[in-house]
């Protein structure tokens, strides 16, 4: 019997149950979305990662990254699995149904990919017979979805696990097109990947933080004023120097441009 | 729980039409398989000394490594080399490599399991070794291997759901595409998980009755 | 991300100790799921073996749990609306399906005891219980220590899964380094197999020889009791 306590003892040190420190929230990230979250060296990097770092600091709690798939990380967030979202993640209202969001604090539209040497442009890149790629979950599949499949544009669209896995397919051919939010784009230019911008599509698309619906912890009015504290302080400038060289810095928080009926 | 129905009602469609690819899926796999199983079965049980060496690796290398690193390692990696392949080929192609190497040791039990003398028998009429193995003892190694065999194809069936990661639109990936606009995961993968229920419940019988067709009367099994 | 030129060995091997650090990842979870499915399977089998009116029920749960793919019972369980801890939702959903393989196993391994043993014990005096606890399952588990360890080898391969869970397995750290070196894909992919091929094969090793330990002299060894299937392990 002793043994047995020991085992179990063992086995809950071993998971953890000891609960966690106070004022310990743990961030979802998807660890495959440059510039805003990626993993180097088993480090996690990125605009966003700094960017909550900063805030934590400030207004006195720790963060806990966790890279989890894009497919789970929205219900997980609803469900209360992890209390903070970060990862370039779009303000759409089918979210704002099951999630809260942050003031906004960027800009983005889509971007149509092609491969360096295709002589596709915006049009063709997107006509039916094409393969078009974008990764499942995102609002780039689902404005495929919404404005080309189900308007019987014959294309075909292939979801993946990651934006990293549609770039390389891109590359090699299995792909005509990828569907990809605009500076996520540019950062695989930037990176030196075989791919081109052929034109981009209007979403007016905003990037939030998301915490669970309801706020349990209080702390989207800590997030929105670290958003303002870091702009004003000019650290955020700074930052989308280091990590947007030469883009204009918008004055934050923006006005949320989404309307939902 | 009428909301339930409502969404099984609605994704039905898209469900179906996965599993129409995870059928189709499984069976390519297991076709493929079943062919370089039986040559890897032969390899081992009558090939000279390299043949043998050379097909015990394959099997042992498939055994010990993960499908999922298989599949990652064929659709992604594959193309460092030059070969791309389309999502629905290149899961076909990594399943049936990786079924292939159970399939072989199903056959080479059942090869094994059949008395020497049938061969020497066969060899003494005159027939070659090649004619001995595919008209004497293929045939019924074959029809031994098929009650335990229909456990490979069972499995496959199961793993056919690692395929929505390099793009193969079927079961859980429809299911995916629904619950990422209503948020409904939990709900999806029920359904998800009565299909595979049903698909392995149905596989289960016909394979049973597909065993007594091929039962052969009075042949002593030494399995 | 810094460009980088293709084939930078530096960069790779600098972030190599990350993907072989989460070894330690795997272990915790095989662990866990092994050690769950363990207690779960056995006490099925002994349910299906004694159990009179709960046979069936034990015979349906292992049926029922053997039927669905391991990564949709990962998802279901990552899904349940409680905060479950990433580690023991993988525990879990990977558990579940091996306490259904583990029952057959000891099914199996329970049925190769002659019932006379049984019988005898009770003659001695010693209760039902008594009798399962002492005499068979000292035996039958013996007898299983061979299909376990397969059983063992098939769920170090599926922990390859528990990324979906949101644990960062060698897989998904491989497709850092690949996403972080821009290629490399086969190379990443080919080192992964290398790891768990050793794995799959120190951990058999380990259990061949602790089963060798354990065996009593005179006492029948394994291939002795094989799933009643007959299925070559997955």
């Amino acid at each position: 019997m002793r043994k047995l306590l020991a085992v179990a003892v063992l086995a809950m040190a071993f998971l953890g149950i000891d609960g966690l420190a106070a004022e310990k929230y743990v961030v979802g990230v998807d660890a495959a979305f440059p510039p805003w979250t990626w993993v180097e060296r088993g480090e996690y990097k990125g605009f966003d990662v700094e960017v909550m770092t900063r805030i934590a600091a400030l207004l006195g709690f720790e963060i806990e990254i966790r890279d989890m798939p894009w497919e789970t990380i929205v219900t997980a967030l609803a469900q209360g699995k992890i209390d903070i979202l970060m990862s370039g993640l779009s303000i759409t209202c089918e979210r704002m149904k099951v999630i809260d969001y942050s003031e906004p604090y960027w800009s983005v539209d889509q971007a149509i990919l092609v491969r360096e040497d295709s002589a596709l442009n915006a049009i063709t890149a997107m006509i039916g017979g094409r393969t078009v790629g974008a990764q499942s979950g995102t609002t780039g599949y689902m404005w495929l979805e919404d404005n080309l499949v189900a308007q019987g544009i014959g294309i075909k669209v292939r979801a993946y696990p990651t934006y990293e896995e549609a770039i390389l397919d891109l590359e090699r051919g299995r792909l005509d097109s990828v569907l990809c939010d605009t500076d996520t784009a540019q950062s695989y230019i930037d990176a030196g990947r075989r791919v081109k911008i052929v034109g981009i599509v209007k979403t007016g698309e905003q990037y939030a933080y998301a915490v669970t619906k309801g706020d349990p912890y209080r702390l989207l009015p800590k997030i929105n004023a670290g958003l303002v504290q870091l702009y004003e302080s000019g650290e955020w400038a700074e930052l989308v120097q280091k990590y947007f060289p030469g883009r204009p810095v918008e004055k934050i928080p923006l006005k949320l441009s989404l309307v939902c009926r | 729980m009428a909301e339930f129905f409502s969404l099984a009602q609605r994704s039905l469609p898209a469900l179906l039409a996965g599993t129409g690819m995870a059928l189709q899926l499984t069976f390519v796999c297991i076709a493929i398989g079943f062919i370089i199983g039986v040559l890897i079965a032969l390899g081992r049980v009558y090939g000279t000394k390299p043949i043998y060496v050379l097909a015990s690796a394959y099997v042992e290398f498939i055994r010990g490594t993960p499908l999922l690193v298989q599949l990652f390692a064929i659709y992604y990696g594959l193309p460092d080399l030059g070969i791309v392949l389309q999502p629905v080929l290149a899961a076909g192609i990594a399943f049936g490599i990786n079924t292939a190497a159970y399939q072989a040791e199903y056959f080479r039990g059942a090869i094994q399991s059949i008395r020497a003398g049938q061969m020497l028998a066969a060899r003494s009429i005159g027939m070659t070794k090649w004619q001995a193995i595919r008209l004497v003892i293929l045939p019924q190694a074959l029809r031994i291997a098929i009650p335990a065999w229909s456990n490979e194809l069972i499995y496959m069936l199961k793993y056919t759901s690692l395929a929505f990661v390099v793009g193969v639109p079927e079961i859980i990936a429809r299911a995916n595409i629904i619950a990422s606009r209503n948020f409904r995961y939990f709900e999806m993968y029920v359904l998800a998980s009565f299909i595979y229920l049903a698909l392995v419940g149905t596989f289960t019988w016909l394979l049973s009755i597909l065993e007594k067709q091929v039962t052969i009367p009075g042949l002593e099994m030494k399995l | 991300m810094p460009p980088l030129s293709e084939m930078n060995w530096d960069v790779l091997l600098a972030e190599l100790p990350i993907l072989v650090g989460s070894v330690v990842v795997v272990a915790e979870v095989l662990f866990g799921v092994m050690s769950f499915g363990f207690f779960l399977g056995l006490g099925l089998a002994t349910m299906e073996v004694y159990g009179g009116v709960f046979s069936n029920c034990a015979a349906f749960i292992q049926r029922f749990f053997r039927a669905i793919p391991p990564i949709v019972l990962l998802l279901l369980v990552f899904y349940l609306p409680f905060d479950i801890p990433p580690l023991l939702v993988a525990i879990l959903g990977l558990g579940l399906c091996s306490a259904a393989y583990q029952s057959q196993i000891f099914r199996a391994a329970i049925q190769s005891v002659r019932t006379g043993e049984i019988v005898a014990a009770r003659a001695l005096g010693m209760t039902k219980l008594q009798a399962v606890l002492h005499i068979v399952l000292p035996q039958a588990l013996r007898r299983a220590i061979g299909p376990w360890t397969n059983e063992f080898a098939s769920e170090i391969k599926d922990t390859s899964l528990i990324y979906v869970v949101g644990i960062p397995e060698l897989l998904r750290r491989a497709r850092y380094i690949i996403a972080y070196t821009r290629g490399n894909a086969l190379l990443m992919y080919a080192i992964v197999a290398v790891i768990y091929f050793i794995l799959t094969r120190f951990g058999t090793s380990f259990l061949y020889w602790l089963e060798g330990r354990l065996w009593v002299p005179g006492f029948e060894r394994r291939g002795q009791v094989r799933a009643s299937t007959g299925a070559v392990p997955r």
